[in-house]
C-alpha cells in the first residue's frame, strides 16, 4: 500500500519504520527535515509538504503533540486537504482532543475523505517492539482497510465507537495511569517520610493486591531515582488539560483526575516538564522541608 | 455623551439604563431585539449592528457571556471595529479569560482603538443599586477618562494594572468566592449531619475569624433554601473554567479551586445549572444520603 506519515519524533520514527520494513511504500515529511534522514535511508520518500505526501499516499497516518498540529496539518496551507483524492484515509495517532477529532472528521467527511482516530498507549518502548495498544473511533468500514496496517504497529487494537471515541478511550487511559503514578509517588513519599525502604515497600506491594504495571515501571523508577524520560511528563500535563476540559464541557466531576492535574501543573512549574512523570516524586519531595 | 452598550442580559440591563438616567444618550445593539424593549422609555437608539454602534459612539461598553462573544462583537463581521474612529475606547465588562482579554485589546490598539477590561463583582443585585465592584485592566490615562462613567455603575472602582490585569482580579474574585460557597456549604452539612441546627452554627461564626460576607449572605440563603439566582451555577462553573486553564496555561498549581471546580461540574450535571451557586449544598446534602 501507499502510505504517508507525518510526526517522526520518538514514538513516529519506530512505526514508520515498522511499515516500511512490512513492505509498505512510505511517503514522509517533518517540520524539521533532519528528521526524515532514517527514513530515506530506509527507503522512504521525503515530500515538501503534507499536501504532497496525501497526493501520493492512499493513507496517511498522523502522530504528532497537539490539537492545533493536528488541524495545521490537516487544513493549513500546504495541508493533506491540498493533496488528499477522495476516498483518502486520515489516520490519526496522536493523543488530541475528542471534540476536535470530532470536527475534523465532520470535515474531512464533508470532502469524501475518512478519519479514524487511534491513539496508543505503551510509550517509546510498545512503539519499538510493536506492542502498542490501539483505540480506535471511526467507521467499521474504514477501520477494515486500516486494521493489518495497525496490526504490524500493535498488540492490541480496539474498535472503541465512531469518531472521537478512541480519543475518549485515550483520555480514560491517560486519567487512569497518571492518576496511579501519583499514587505511586505518594506511597513512596509516605515510606521515606516515615523512615522505611521504599523499595522494600514496592516489592511487598507488587506481590498484593496494590500491584500493578505502574507500580512496577513508575514506582521502580522513582526508586532509582530515575528521572529521565521514557513519556515526558509535560505531555501529560498535555493530555490533563484535554481531559478537564471535557469534564467542564461535559459537567461531569472528576476530582480525582482534577488533583492529579494539579500536581502536574506544580512539576511544570517547578521545571521538570522535560522529565518522566516519575517527578511527581519530586514535586511532592518539593513541599517537604 | 454618546454612548455604546451591547450586552443588555441581567446584568447590562440595569447598568445600561443607570448610564441613560443621568443624562447619556445610548446606542444599542442586541442579537435579540426584545431586549431593548426596556429602553423604549429612555434617550436610546437602537442600531442594526455593533459597527453602527460605535459609528455614533466613542465609547461602547461589552457586557456578554464568554470570549468568543467579545470577539465577534469587536472584531467580527459587522464589528466595532467597522465603525469605530480612532481614539474610540471599548469598555469590555464580561468576565473572559486574561489571556483572551490581552489579545482582543492588542488585535483593536492594532486599528486605533483603546481598550479597558473592566469586569465586575456583586452581582445582578450590585448592577441594580449601582453597587458593583469594577476591576480594570488597562492604560491609566484611558482608565482616568472613563472612571466618571465607572463610578455610576459602581461603588468601587480600582485600576489593578495592564490589560488583562482587572481579568485576572475578577478569577481571584471568582477563586474566592468559589471556593467560599464550597466551604461554607461543607460547613452547614456537616452542622446539619452531626445533629446540629447550622442557623446556630452560622450565628456563632459570625462574630469570629469565619466571618465573611458569604457566611452572612450566601450563608442566610442555604438556611432559607432560598436557591433562586443571584448568581447561577453554570456561571460559576464557566468561571472556574477561565480559572482552571489559565492556571493550566502557566503550569500553576490551584487545588483547592480545582475540587471546587469540580463540584460546579457535578452541579450543571445533576441540573442545578441554573440555580444559585449556593445550590452546592444540595449537591452535598445528595452525597450525603439526606436529598
Amino acid at each position: 500500500m501507499r502510505l504517508g506519515f507525518i510526526g517522526l519524533g520518538a514514538m513516529g520514527q519506530p512505526m514508520a519504520l515498522r511499515l516500511l520494513r512490512a513492505g509498505h511504500s512510505l511517503f514522509v515529511w517533518a517540520r524539521r527535515p533532519e528528521r526524515l534522514q532514517a527514513l530515506i535511508e530506509a527507503g522512504a520518500l521525503g515530500c515538501r509538504n503534507p499536501a504532497e505526501v496525501a497526493a501520493s499516499a492512499e493513507l496517511v497516518f498522523t502522530m504528532v503533540t497537539a490539537d492545533a498540529d493536528v488541524t495545521g496539518i490537516a487544513f493549513g496551507p500546504g495541508g493533506l486537504l491540498h493533496g488528499f483524492a477522495p476516498g483518502g484515509i486520515h489516520v490519526d495517532m496522536s493523543t488530541i482532543s475528542p471534540q476536535t477529532t470530532r470536527r475534523l472528521a465532520q470535515r474531512w467527511a464533508e470532502r469524501g475523505i475518512a478519519m479514524l482516530d487511534a491513539p496508543v498507549s505503551g510509550g517509546v518502548e510498545a512503539a519499538n517492539s510493536a506492542k502498542l495498544a490501539i483505540m480506535v473511533g471511526g467507521e467499521a468500514r474504514t477501520l477494515a482497510r486500516a486494521r493489518p496496517l495497525f496490526e504490524i504497529l500493535g498488540a492490541t487494537v480496539v474498535h472503541v465507537g465512531g469518531n472521537g471515541a478512541g480519543q475518549v478511550a485515550k483520555a480514560c487511559n491517560q486519567m487512569v495511569m497518571v492518576a496511579a503514578i501519583e499514587a505511586c509517588a505518594e506511597a513512596m513519599r509516605l515510606a521515606a517520610a516515615s523512615g522505611v525502604a521504599a523499595e522494600r515497600v514496592l516489592r511487598a506491594v507488587m506481590a498484593g493486591a496494590a500491584g500493578s504495571r505502574v507500580l512496577e515501571v513508575f514506582g521502580g523508577r522513582m526508586t532509582a531515582r530515575d528521572f529521565a524520560a521514557g513519556v515526558e511528563a509535560r505531555l501529560h500535563h498535555k493530555d490533563f488539560g484535554i481531559l478537564m476540559a471535557e469534564a467542564q464541557r461535559l459537567a461531569c466531576p472528576l476530582p480525582v483526575a482534577a488533583q492529579v492535574a494539579q500536581q502536574l501543573d506544580a512539576l511544570m512549574a517547578l521545571g521538570w516538564g522535560g522529565e518522566d512523570s516519575a517527578s511527581l516524586l519530586k514535586v511532592l519531595e518539593a513541599a517537604h522541608a | 455623551m454618546e454612548i455604546g452598550f451591547i450586552g443588555l442580559g441581567l446584568m447590562g440591563r440595569p447598568m445600561a439604563l443607570h448610564l441613560a438616567r443621568v443624562g447619556h444618550r445610548l446606542h444599542l445593539w442586541a442579537r435579540r431585539p426584545a431586549t431593548l424593549e426596556p429602553f423604549r422609555e429612555v434617550n436610546a437608539h437602537a442600531h442594526v449592528s455593533a459597527a453602527e454602534v460605535a459609528r455614533h459612539a466613542k465609547i461602547v461598553f461589552t457586557m456578554v457571556a464568554d470570549a468568543p462573544d467579545v470577539e465577534q462583537v469587536c472584531l467580527g463581521e459587522g464589528g466595532i471595529t467597522e465603525g469605530a474612529g480612532p481614539g474610540a475606547v471599548v469598555v469590555d465588562m464580561s468576565t473572559i479569560a486574561p489571556a483572551a482579554a490581552r489579545d482582543i485589546g492588542v488585535r483593536l490598539a492594532a486599528r486605533g482603538i483603546e481598550f479597558l477590561d473592566a469586569p465586575v463583582s456583586g452581582g445582578e443585585v450590585g448592577a441594580i443599586n449601582a453597587a458593583l465592584t469594577i476591576m480594570v485592566g488597562g492604560k491609566p490615562e484611558v482608565y482616568e477618562t472613563i472612571l466618571p462613567l465607572f463610578e455610576i455603575l459602581g461603588k468601587s472602582v480600582t485600576l489593578i494594572g495592564d490589560s488583562g490585569a482587572g481579568q485576572v482580579a475578577k478569577a481571584c474574585n471568582q477563586i474566592l468566592t468559589g471556593v467560599g460557597v464550597a466551604a461554607l456549604a461543607e460547613a452547614f452539612n456537616f452542622a446539619r449531619k452531626s445533629g446540629v441546627d447550622a442557623a446556630r452554627v452560622r450565628e456563632a461564626l459570625m462574630g469570629g475569624f469565619a466571618y465573611s460576607k458569604i457566611l452572612e449572605n450566601h450563608g442566610q440563603r442555604m438556611l432559607d433554601r432560598n436557591f433562586r439566582p443571584g448568581f447561577k451555577s453554570w456561571m460559576h462553573q464557566k468561571d472556574l473554567r477561565i480559572v482552571m486553564e489559565e492556571a493550566h496555561r502557566l503550569g500553576l498549581m490551584l487545588p483547592s479551586a480545582a475540587a471546587t471546580a469540580q463540584m460546579f461540574n457535578a452541579m450543571v450535571g445533576f441540573g442545578l445549572g441554573e440555580e444559585d451557586s449556593i445550590a452546592m449544598l444540595k449537591l452535598l446534602e445528595t452525597m450525603s444520603g439526606q436529598a
